[in-house]
């Protein structure tokens, strides 16, 4: 018959010494593989953002094109594709560098549609005053729109780094040493994929639920509003 | 000082502007007045820019050009001298009352800090909007954006302040406070041209009162003789029209 105090007993053993093995992928690569990611993906999707919003001959096109490519096939086709596929035409990244360069393209085609729809939500009228003050271009852009737009695109951001976050966990396929692949080994010595697993899942929800903590942490710093004078007398009379 | 003559607009198939000839002089209030559709808020964006006409003369002060070539360069020259209100305000929601007003001086015409801070409670304080230089577009009623609006387009001091309905995106109750300030600028001198449905406000404050429809000027005079006595029968349904109206709020 099963044992089950002895069993309790070495998962929760596993558990503990499995922690530190886990955190230590995530803290050397998991993090950093997302942070740099999402940097370059965030500076390239502004990129192909605003030539679309300045509508720049030829750049436009070419985002339009890049968005279309990127969005449309998968992402682990296009890590596999750098990772496995260049190395034929005689570049070779290893696999850190092969899963940054492929997370920051294929985040930089989502976000730079984020970023376009907020640029294109700012209204037009905030545009004209602009210019009726004597303000060019980009100087309206830089003052006015961008930092309007910004705050329409945080959230979506936000969540296309918790997205990112997770989707590290496919640098494994390219030998990267990271959470999930050393969650994968120690579940096959041990036999306890459940458990595995479970410990993983659970380091991720803590690193998402810190983002999302800072998510609106920030988007409170992002409100035009005084913190002091929340609530305003409006001088309407109120009709009977 | 600023006008047009012979200005042509189309939207696609839709003539909006068809040949307008106008002009307002220094110290002027010139009321633009007409039904909705007859092209006189797109007579006034394309005075100043907003809009590009397809054809006709833009003059201001001693420049007078084909509307057509006029470069991007003098468009900014000329919206240095130029103010203009919207209907809808058009605050910057980034930006609190104080830095609206602000923007024109630092960042558009180099004003120092101190000094445009200085002009720009001045301007708030005439417009009775002092007390909110902190507040956000966001916390303020429509009366009191347009207000700041107003004292946005004062600080640059322009030689002429287009006006584009700016009472009527407001509550019935708040369109008296900005009729109020603009009354007060007329008193001073400033050059005005008004968009607006507000019968009244035209009649006390215009010198001059033009009446358009359907893309054309069908009459202006003073504002006295257009509004009691005016000689075309265009004219004279569109103030009967307006004025039931006026009576059933």
């Amino acid at each position: 018959m099963f044992n089950f105090s002895a069993r309790f007993i070495k998962i929760i053993n596993l558990l503990i010494n499995s922690f530190t093995k886990l955190l230590i992928p995530c803290l050397k690569m998991t993090i950093p593989l997302t942070v740099l990611s999402f940097f370059f993906g965030l500076l390239l999707a502004m990129i192909l953002a605003l030539v679309q919003v300045a509508d720049i001959k030829g750049l436009k096109q070419f985002a339009r094109f890049y968005v279309w490519i990127f969005r449309g096939t998968p992402l682990m086709l296009q890590l596999f594709i750098i990772f496995f596929g260049l190395p034929s035409f005689g570049i070779n990244f290893n696999g850190f560098t092969s899963a940054v360069v492929a997370f920051s393209l294929n985040l930089a085609a989502y976000n730079s549609e984020i970023i376009r729809s907020a640029i294109q939500a700012v209204p037009i009228g905030q545009s004209e005053a602009g210019y009726m003050i004597g303000l060019n271009y980009f100087q309206i852009m830089t003052r006015i729109v961008l930092p309007q737009a910004a705050r329409v695109a945080f959230p979506p951001l936000f969540s296309s780094l918790i997205g990112l976050t997770k989707d590290t966990s496919l640098a494994s396929t390219a030998t990267v040493v990271e959470m999930m692949s050393v969650a994968k080994r120690i579940a096959a010595v041990y036999y306890e994929p459940f458990w595995m697993y479970m410990e993983a899942g659970f380091i991720y929800l803590m690193i998402c639920t810190i983002l999302t903590k800072l998510q609106s942490f920030m988007e409170k710093k992002l409100e035009w509003k005084q913190p002091s004078d929340t609530k305003i007398k409006a001088e309407t009379v109120t009709e009977g | 000082m600023l006008g047009v003559k012979n200005i042509h607009k189309s939207f696609g198939s839709n003539q909006v502007l068809k040949g307008i000839d106008f002009q307002v002089d220094e110290g002027e209030v010139v009321a633009i007045i007409g039904s909705s559709g007859s092209g006189k808020t797109t007579l006034l964006r394309c005075m100043a820019f907003l809009e590009q006409a397809d054809d006709g003369i833009f003059t201001f002060d001693d420049l007078s050009k084909d509307i057509r070539t006029i470069s991007k360069k003098e468009i900014k020259e000329i919206r240095m001298k130029m103010a203009f209100v919207f209907q809808s305000f058009n605050l910057f929601r980034n930006m609190t009352a104080l830095q609206n007003v602000m923007e024109g001086l630092t960042v558009a015409r180099k004003v120092s800090k101190e000094e445009a801070k200085k002009r720009s409670l001045e301007m708030l304080e005439k417009v009775g909007m002092l007390d909110r230089a902190d507040y956000y577009p966001d916390q303020l009623s429509g009366g009191q954006q347009q207000r700041v609006a107003i004292a946005r387009a004062l600080a640059t001091n322009p030689e002429v302040i287009l006006f584009d309905e700016p009472t009527s995106a407001l509550d019935p109750e708040l369109t008296g406070e900005v009729l109020e300030v603009m009354i007060k600028l007329a008193k001073e001198g400033t050059t005005m041209v008004v968009v607006t449905h507000e019968m009244e406000f035209a009649r006390n404050v215009a010198n001059r009162v033009i009446f358009m429809e359907n893309g054309i000027v069908v009459e202006e005079g003073p504002a006295e003789q257009i509004l009691s006595d005016p000689k075309q029968e265009a004219t004279r349904r569109f103030l009967k029209r307006i004025l039931r109206k006026e009576e059933q709020d």
